[in-house]
């Protein structure tokens, strides 16, 4: 055993039971190390000195560890099964005007709330999840350039942070396609959180969310899905309004569009002022086969579009991220 | 990807105003960015004639220089010829010269738009005065060529608008190309135009030349058979065409300078000609051409010409152009000649066989390469030219013919080349275009409209599908260069889109009147938030993703967390374990941004690995419900606080919860590491399934975060909690006819004894007297001077439902209760 090993040894062992254990750094021993790198032979020497390093970069690890211990071990128990402390009075909650929710769930509150109302259920996205749900279900074939728009996360497992919330329509489709064949309609929507590899700035965040819908029946059209998205849009404003496509390309819808509304009133807007909501589209019969649906039978559309800029518009909000900031003096202007 | 407006009218005509074309284009073709307004940038440059030419005294490179502007410019000094004088100082300046004016009061192109445009004037130069200025190609923003001023050709007139002759009275359109990313054809200027035509409703005709029935070669003049071409792999390149010219003068640049200021408005420089003619070619057509040095690429495989498109290989080293030396992997393809890669195919060409001002003969290639594998090559090797932006479209092989014969053409006239070979063409698999039917009906169920067959034949003729109609099936065979038709919704998308889909009436789908059920976990967690926030805790978003420090702050292990290997910063490395890190974390920037007290919470999810994989073999999401509580300098155990927000938030869902000493230190828990087991507890529903943990943080845990002593905390199960509050079924008792008796008794007891035992025992101890109890703590004494002791004071209330309780009947009760607690825990009743 080289003599470092043999301090070292020493030395973690002194840590592990002083009750002063920063101390230990100031050891003869390791003195007597840094002393003996001195009279060593030059080529040797810059070896030695990676040792010592390493050794004393282990002796602070275990240092950290024990000091922890030590914090924690000077601790009084507390009855935890009691309502409050001895000599002590009933805590307080809060004040209730000091309390919010935060924008972003109160806008996702609503939306849900309109959709429920139109006919559509709703369910959360996940945050995790694979390239089959990401592209494959979707029609993006392996390698396709389209992939490349999503700058996805992806996990050392090759899982996917989601960079759409369209990763539901897979499973959505085939949960809900018993309803087609009792003569129903797959109507629902998908809301969640959603990653893209981006840099962060005023108006661009790595994290957001995302609310997605599919309608499938067996006479969905086009026409109906401008009407629904315009319906959601007036609900959601409560006023009439002007819309607008534009064509967009997505793999998984054929035809596929961006939906564009006439800026509202409510909003600040003026005529011939547009802003683009969403994407949408006629679902691709190659996204109903692979969720067993047979497309010559069914039809269906799809929807999908970002929550926080709808609320920067609603309140005016001067930078996207302040969303995840966690700052009370962002989150307290909220009711 | 810029398109100019002017470059289209050659192709199709355009008479809309360009406001209007612009939102015709974005309704029905693609987004558009921004629209440059060209004629503005070069609004009173005049093209002009140097008469004279003289020496400025005392200066060793400027010049005087009389110009004829045709007496065009207003409010300029003229000599009695109607000459103007301009001092110049460029090397190339002499009399006899026709060039670009920039009068007095105009702005230099080049400072167009600028926050400070420069504004030329008349003033004096070393006593001479000078009238605006001879600009170059630089100062005209054309190309970045500032070594003399720019030389226009002798035929043009002195006094003519610059920007008439050059077209420059142009539109530049900023097209958003990702939404193209199907269209190879829009990639090329005919293709655009094709598309610009059909959404104005009117036929477009293909240039003749661009066609396969209207194609001509130029004549060979030269010996030499096709240069010989494998392609190794057929999945690797669908068609691979070059033609050996002979003497191409690489010396001259392209003409007419027209066509230079076209490829320069959309952002190409000029080279030589023949580069020029290749990028002239792609942009014309969207098909990428590669020239080769003849006599450089020979001479790499012993004077032999044997060109392989093949693979790379690994460890294999090449070359680029822009002198980089990339090493290939077998993903990448290649241009070999023999054995040697001489280009990255498709992407950029190797240094060694580069054309240069010497060339004379040229090998030129026109081919096409799978775009699954450029796309790869483009992001290992980042290269993101013109041409390979074009190649990972998709272009099709069809389209290589007449694009080679166009370059050959041109080269021919600009550059005085000769045809000096066969053309050779490998093509190992015929391109075919596959019909798609559909019908009328079909058409319009799917996009809800009412298009007739007559409608939907012209809308498709007009871009150049063939199309039949037999009784209600339409037929439709897509051009060549339209490899994304495939199934009847393309053909919807065409009709509609090029129609407008604005000009489809929005309607509603049909639905019947069942109710929607909303989704239980929906409703509770929005209970949920709104409770809380009544409680005055504020909800917050964090994000899923954290850096490794945070994780071991807590004492979570990262190796447990899922890994972002592509992460764009150190802060998104890993997926969270629990959302009390993200809370803690934001504890203490709070108290410094001046907020003293406050309870933050989050509803979100957590990933942890080693909870494993659930049934579609995704990794298992646990949604969670964390509340972190803190105050600044204030004394006292958070614990009851966090418990105290835990148990108003289950009353107000129907829920009550027990709390479980936790007897020894945590280990193995991601959720319960961060928790001080002395003082927190484990928390059950009264229904008895574990929901989550309440405590205070170990000290460890609030240095590492700086907490204040005040702060505690709780994560719970919020599906869990959903599933608990569905199951809650109503409870009530009816009210008592009779008046309630209250009562106190203090209890003093070991200080160990639990407040939960004492509670169990009072129960016990009143459980027969067969009268409604209710129990609620009054205090919690300790004195000073006794630690080894506590007192508590209870209130009991005593309801009958049949009498009215004299003061005996509540103290027979009383003394009940009193005496099996006394004995149970060994307490006194104080």
């Amino acid at each position: 055993m080289s003599t470092t090993d043999s301090v070292r040894d020493n030395l973690l062992a002194r840590i592990k039971t002083s009750d002063t254990p920063y101390e230990v750094l100031r050891a003869p021993e390791l003195k007597a190390l840094a002393g003996e790198l001195q009279s060593l032979p030059v080529e040797q020497r810059a070896d030695a000195g990676r040792a010592l390093n390493e050794l004393k970069q282990s002796l602070q690890a275990a240092i950290d560890v024990r000091q922890a211990e030590l914090l924690d071990q000077a601790v009084v128990p507390i009855d935890v099964t009691a309502p409050w402390d001895l000599n002590s009075q009933r805590p307080e909650l809060l004040s209730t005007e000091t309390g919010t929710q935060h924008p972003i769930t109160v806008e996702l509150e609503r939306v849900i709330d309109i959709f429920t109302r139109m006919g559509f259920d709703a369910h959360e996205s996940r945050q995790l999840d694979d390239d089959w749900n990401m592209f494959g279900a979707l029609n993006f074939p392996e390698g396709h350039p389209a992939r490349d728009g999503y700058d996805t996360f992806r996990t050392e497992e090759g899982f996917i942070p989601p960079a759409h919330t369209s990763t539901m329509q897979n499973r959505v489709l085939r949960a809900d396609k018993q309803k087609l064949e009792a003569g129903g309609n797959i109507a629902s929507i998908s809301y969640g959180r959603v990653f893209r590899n981006e840099d962060v700035d005023a108006t661009h965040e790595h994290t957001f969310y995302q609310v997605e819908g599919v309608f499938v029946s067996r006479d969905a059209s086009l026409s109906q899905m401008l009407g629904t998205l315009r319906a959601f849009f007036e609900e959601y404003y409560g006023q009439k309004l002007a819309i607008r496509t534009q064509p967009g390309y997505f793999p998984f819808v054929e035809p596929g569009l961006e939906f564009m509304i006439e800026k509202p009133a409510s909003i600040g807007g003026k005529p011939g002022e547009w802003l683009e909501m969403l994407g949408c589209g006629m679902i691709h019969p190659n996204v109903l086969t692979a969720a067993g649906i047979d497309p010559t039978e069914y039809r269906g559309f799809a929807w999908g579009g970002g929550v926080e800029r709808m609320i920067m518009l609603k309140y005016g909000i001067e930078d996207l991220r302040h969303f995840e900031s966690g700052k009370l003096a962002f989150l307290r202007k909220f009711a | 990807m810029i398109i100019s407006v002017n470059w289209l009218k050659k192709y199709t005509s355009i008479d809309l105003p360009v406001d209007e074309l612009v939102t015709l284009i974005g309704a029905r073709l693609v987004e558009i960015e921004e629209v440059v307004d060209l004629g503005k940038k070069y609004e009173g440059v005049v093209i002009a004639k140097v008469v004279e030419c003289e020496p400025l005294e005392g200066s060793d490179h400027l010049n005087v220089t009389k110009i004829d502007d045709g007496g065009v410019a207003k409010d300029v000094q003229r000599d009695e010829q109607g000459l103007v004088q301009v001092v110049c100082g460029a090397p190339n300046v002499r009399a006899g010269l026709t060039v670009a004016w920039l009068p007095p009061a105009s702005v230099v192109p080049e400072t167009f738009g600028d926050d400070e445009p420069f504004v030329l004037g008349a003033r004096e130069l070393r006593g001479v005065m000078s009238n605006g200025m001879l600009a170059s190609a630089k100062e005209l923003d054309l190309w970045d060529d500032h070594s003399g001023i720019i030389e226009l050709e002798e035929d043009r007139k002195a006094g003519e608008s610059f920007a008439n002759i050059y077209e420059l009275n142009d539109y530049l359109l900023d097209i958003e190309n990702k939404s193209l990313t199907h269209r190879p054809d829009t990639f090329g200027i005919i293709g655009f135009a094709r598309e610009v035509a059909g959404i104005m409703g009117k036929p477009f005709t293909t240039p003749q030349a661009m066609t396969l029935d209207g194609l001509t070669w130029s004549t060979k003049l030269g010996t030499l058979d096709a240069p010989k071409v494998t392609i190794d792999d057929p999945e690797l390149s669908s068609r691979y065409q070059a033609v050996v010219l002979s003497n191409v003068n690489c010396k001259i640049p392209l003409s007419p300078l027209e066509t230079q200021t076209y490829l320069a408005r959309v952002g190409v420089r000029p080279h030589s000609a023949v580069v020029d003619v290749t990028n002239y070619m792609m942009m014309v057509s969207g098909q990428p051409l590669h020239a080769f040095d003849y006599d450089k690429l020979k001479a790499v495989n012993n004077g032999e010409i044997d060109i392989h498109v093949r693979a790379g290989r690994k460890d294999e080293k090449l070359v680029l152009l822009d002198g980089r030396e990339i090493t290939l992997t077998e993903n990448d393809i290649v241009i070999a000649n023999g054995d040697r890669a001489v280009a990255l195919a498709g992407a950029m060409g190797g240094r060694d066989t580069e054309i240069d001002e010497n060339t004379t003969n040229v090998l030129l290639e026109s081919a096409t390469f799978n775009l699954y594998n450029l796309r790869n090559t483009q992001m290992r090797h980042g290269i993101f030219s013109e041409a390979i932006t074009r190649f990972t479209k998709g272009q099709p092989a069809e389209l290589t013919t007449p694009v080679l014969a166009g370059a050959v053409d041109m080269l021919c006239v600009v550059a005085g080349a000769d045809v000096a070979s066969d053309v050779a063409d490998t093509y190992p698999v015929k391109q075919e275009q596959a019909s798609v039917s559909t019908t009328v009906d079909a058409l319009n169920a799917a996009l809800g409209s009412e298009f007739s067959a007559d409608d939907i034949v012209r809308t498709l003729h007009n871009v150049e599908f063939d199309v039949t109609v037999e009784d209600d099936t339409i037929v439709v065979t897509p051009p060549y260069w339209r490899a994304d038709i495939h199934i009847a919704e393309d053909i919807n998308e065409e009709v509609g889109r090029l129609n407008g889909f604005e000009t489809i009436t929005p309607t509603l789908p049909k639905r019947d009147f069942t109710a929607v059920q909303p989704d239980r976990f929906d409703t509770v967690r929005a209970k949920i938030r709104h409770t809380l926030a009544r409680a005055g805790a504020n909800e917050v978003l964090t994000y899923s993703f954290v850096h490794g420090d945070l994780l071991r702050k807590v004492g979570q292990d990262p190796e447990n967390s899922y890994r972002i290997v592509n992460s764009i910063s150190p802060d998104l490395q890993y997926y969270r374990q629990s959302l009390t890190a993200s809370l803690l974390n934001l504890v203490h920037p709070n108290i410094k941004a001046g907020y003293d007290s406050f309870a933050l919470f989050e509803l979100n999810k957590a990933h942890v690995k080693s909870d494993g994989l659930d049934n579609d073999n995704l990794p298992f999401e646990q949604d969670h419900l964390a509340l972190v509580v803190a105050r600044k300098n204030v004394k006292g155990a958070a614990y009851y606080e966090a418990r105290r927000q835990l148990e108003y938030l289950g009353a107000q869902l129907g829920l009550s919860f027990t709390f479980q000493p936790i007897t020894e230190p945590i280990t193995g828990s991601v959720n319960a590491a961060p928790f001080e087991y002395r003082r927190s507890a484990y928390v059950f529903a009264s229904t008895g399934e574990p929901v989550g943990i309440v405590g205070e943080f170990k000290k460890s845990v609030a240095n590492n975060f700086k907490l204040p002593t005040y702060t505690a905390g709780f994560v719970v199960a919020s599906a869990e909690l959903a599933r608990l509050t569905e199951q809650v079924k109503p409870s009530y008792t009816p009210l008592s006819r009779y008046p309630s008796t209250e009562r106190d008794i203090c209890f003093q007891v070991n200080q160990a004894t639990a407040y939960a035992d004492i509670l169990d025992a009072v129960k016990k101890g009143l459980a027969e007297s067969g009268l409604q109890t209710e129990l609620s703590p009054v205090d919690f004494y300790q004195s000073e001077s006794n630690a080894e002791t506590k007192n508590i004071t209870l209130r009991v209330r005593l309801t009958s439902h049949e009498k009215t309780l004299t003061a005996d009947d509540a103290s027979a009760v009383m003394n009940k209760m009193t005496d099996s607690v006394v004995s149970a825990l060994g307490a006194t009743v104080v």
